[in-house]
């Protein structure tokens, strides 16, 4: 059921470390479920080296499926390993590992050297050793300057890169951060998308989850898709997109008239289909969103209409997941 | 970015792991208010205990002339003790030690109040007392009356030892010893009987159960609910360390604290006590019994806690009836030593190692509670029943060090018991 879309597209830019010779995150046939809440059904999946975007709606598993990985959770049925290893039984492989929790919560008392150090001499490091290894994952993502500046005065962005820092500072293999641009200004976005990128290229496994498409799209092009706990996509996201290309797609206009506008529209080979939500909305149908999205902008100058916007609603996790899903966009 | 080389050995690993969880716990600890409550709310119960103890130090207490030899009857100026001394009639005032010897001034009547204290501390049963006013030695008294007990010795108190319940009996003849010095008796006792009571209720159950009940149950608890967890178990550590080395944290403030608390008391008491000199270190025993005694009480406790809190959201819920218990156990202990049911409780054996220390500090205890029940045959002392409520023999039927040892290893079990229940709870709970 599920689309095999993986070797499509152009091959992931990054360097991989060395084929090793287990994989680093494996899932085999696993379930969680509470009670009769399904989180995750049957995930089979193997990942290693590179940047990962793990996309799903708000209750799709992700953490969930993170959790496992963590050993804070116990699949129902199935394996989990982790550089081999079973880690809800063991914890030696977190040694190798950097987990952003979705959670808010911090020591809000800490300042960020002493999140970052206190955290890192789990790791076994000496005093000493901890703190040097903390100031340079500090300045790694940008927080030098605030290294001595209590958590709880912190604005949503700098307590996300502290986190990101505290999980970076073992220089770990692997890197899951679960959810780490939510509520974050543009500006903490941008540093923390770098910062992945600069990891992926660094040769690390990077899982990173998120509910926007756009998002996971300017970190990486390697996605797995999750929804309602099924995995319903993993692959290159271009490749997907071609596909999403193939498939009636909506395009939503707003201008003074939306009739006239449709008249005019309407003679493109590539619309099949017109509605009018209300007098100013004009709603288009589509097999070829590619070729009419470049078009309409000279449609519409050409015709002196006056449009004050479009928009694609399709052009969205929703409409990607219920393609993949089966339906249509 | 580079790669640490030369990875730690297991100990020197696990030993830093522990360093920093213990040191992490303490400054979170530090940084909440309820820990300074919880604190400051035992110094001052404290506080005001020895408020009541520092009132009977410097009360006086009322001398009472248990055989009435310092009135004068007859009004001839001389007390009763003295007439009797010189054998004139005490109520007939033309008759005194001043028509026989007119060099022989009345004395000050309170000169004869006691005057005939106990002096025996002598632990051995047998032949004690001595009859200092010369009231039994009377030559007009027949020998029967001077050797009331019937042991053959004239004027002397009969001290018996049983062996089963270790109490002293006394069988004195009349007369000797029979008015002490009611204030000494007192200050001595009632010493003794706070030193035992602040030690066992004050702190080894009050604090010893509250300050874990407070700070033990939410450490690993706290943190699961509010998802701080994650940082933590996301390192390279077992859930069985986490719990350990967070109780090493704890443990950290509340030995701490305990050792300064019990330190200012025995510097208190041990300045405001009746002795000789200028400091009581003949109750330094006590104390250190009682130090020990609590360190392991909030060992115990804080393990039991912190595991009723992995086990439950609502942990203290389980840890308040158990409190309860805990608070029946150590009554029992007051009065029943020895009870098997103690064996099922914490406090029992902490009791078991207070009493110990007090049986080598202060081996005179259970001679000198008789001593005060009997008061000179007049009835109980002030300070007597205070002494008796509070101070037992220890209850396994052992030397007193060998009870020390028994009960200190029964409560490392205890703790070793909840720390592995407590990490197996914890190592099988899925953390949201």
């Amino acid at each position: 059921m599920i689309p095999d879309v993986t070797q499509q597209g152009p091959p992931p830019s990054q360097e991989t470390i060395p084929a090793p010779t287990v994989p680093v995150v494996y899932f085999h046939g696993v379930s969680k479920s509470y009670g009769r809440i399904h989180a995750l059904s049957n995930i089979t999946l193997g990942l290693s080296g590179g940047v990962t975007g793990i996309l799903g709606m708000n209750g799709a598993g992700k953490s969930t499926l993170f959790k496992l990985l963590m050993g804070k959770l116990r699949p129902s049925s199935g394996e989990v390993k982790l550089f081999g290893t079973n880690p809800w039984k063991n914890p030696s492989p977190y040694a190798k590992v950097g987990f952003v929790p979705e959670h808010e919560k911090m020591h809000d008392w800490m300042t960020a050297l002493d999140f970052v150090s206190t955290f890192a001499r789990l790791h076994g490091m000496t005093r000493k050793e901890a703190e040097t290894e903390a100031l340079r994952v500090l300045d790694f993502v940008g927080l030098a300057d605030v290294a001595n500046k209590e958590i709880g005065r912190f604005s949503k962005g700098m307590r996300q890169r502290t986190k990101i820092a505290h999980a970076l500072v073992n220089d770990p293999e692997l890197i899951i951060l679960d959810e780490p641009l939510q509520g974050c200004d543009p500006l903490a976005r941008t540093t923390i998308m770098n910062v992945i990128r600069e990891l992926g290229k660094m040769g690390r496994t990077v899982l990173v989850s998120s509910h926007i498409l756009n998002e996971i799209e300017r970190i990486t092009e390697q996605i797995v898709i999750l929804h309602h706990g099924k995995l319903v996509a993993l692959g290159n996201l271009h490749a997907i997109r071609e596909r999403l290309d193939q498939i009636p797609h909506t395009i939503r206009l707003v201008g003074e008239d939306a009739r006239a506008l449709a008249k005019d529209i309407l003679q493109h080979p590539a619309v099949f289909g017109l509605s009018f939500p209300n007098d100013t909305e004009l709603l288009i149908q589509t097999y070829h969103f590619g070729q009419l999205h470049a078009e309409l902008p000279g449609l519409i100058v050409n015709n002196g209409h006056k449009v004050s916007l479009i928009d694609n609603p399709d052009d969205d996790l929703e409409s990607l997941l219920n393609y993949l899903a089966g339906g249509s966009a | 970015m580079s790669r640490r080389d030369g990875l730690p050995s297991l100990w020197s690993g696990m030993d830093r792991k522990a360093m920093a969880v213990a040191e992490f716990t303490v400054r979170q600890q530090r940084k909440r208010l309820s820990t300074w409550v919880v604190l400051l709310v035992g110094i001052a119960a404290m506080g005001v205990l020895t408020m009541f103890y520092i009132d009977a130090m410097t009360m006086d207490y009322e001398a009472i002339d248990n055989d009435m030899d310092s009135y004068d009857w007859d009004l001839d100026g001389y007390p009763n003790g003295q007439e009797r001394l010189y054998g004139t009639d005490i109520f007939d005032k033309n008759s005194h030690p001043g028509l026989i010897d007119s060099s022989i001034v009345p004395d000050d009547p309170s000169l004869w109040i006691n005057e005939d204290d106990f002096d025996w501390e002598a632990l051995e049963a047998g032949s004690v007392g001595f009859d200092d006013n010369g009231d039994c030695d009377d030559e007009s008294r027949t020998d029967s009356q001077k050797d009331q007990n019937g042991n053959g010795i004239p004027c002397d108190i009969m001290l018996v030892q049983n062996t089963y319940s270790k109490r002293y009996m006394v069988f004195a003849d009349g007369n000797v010893d029979e008015d002490p010095d009611d204030e000494a008796y007192a200050l001595e006792a009632i010493h003794r009987a706070f030193v035992l009571a602040i030690g066992k209720l004050g702190i080894v159950f009050l604090i010893g159960i509250f300050v874990p009940l407070f700070m033990a149950t939410g450490l690993i608890r706290q943190e699961m609910t509010s998802g701080t967890m994650h940082f933590m178990l996301a390192k390279p550590i077992a859930r069985g360390e986490v719990f350990l080395y967070r109780m090493f944290g704890f443990l950290a403030i509340a030995w701490t604290y305990l050792t300064v608390l019990i330190a200012l008391l025995a510097i208190i008491t041990g300045l405001a006590g009746p002795s000789d000199g200028f400091f009581r270190f003949s109750d330094l025993g006590v104390w250190m019994s009682v130090w020990l005694a609590s360190l392991l009480a909030v060992m115990v406790y804080g393990m039991l806690f912190c595991m009723l809190g992995v086990m439950w959201k609502h942990g203290m819920v389980i840890a308040i009836p158990f409190a309860a218990w805990e608070l029946g156990m150590i009554l029992t202990t007051l009065g029943a030593p020895d009870a098997s049911i103690l064996r099922f409780s914490v406090v029992g054996w902490a009791m078991n190692i207070v009493d110990a220390g007090a049986a080598l500090a202060w081996s005179d205890t259970p001679l000198l509670i008789q001593m005060g029940v009997w008061g000179g045959g007049n009835g109980p002392l002030e300070g007597a029943e205070a002494l008796q409520f509070f101070a037992s023999t220890p209850g396994l039927n052992l030397s007193a060090l060998g009870t020390v040892v028994v009960s200190v290893l029964v409560m490392i079990f205890q703790a070793a018991a909840c720390w592995l229940l407590g990490s197996a709870l914890f190592k099988s709970k899925e953390i949201e």
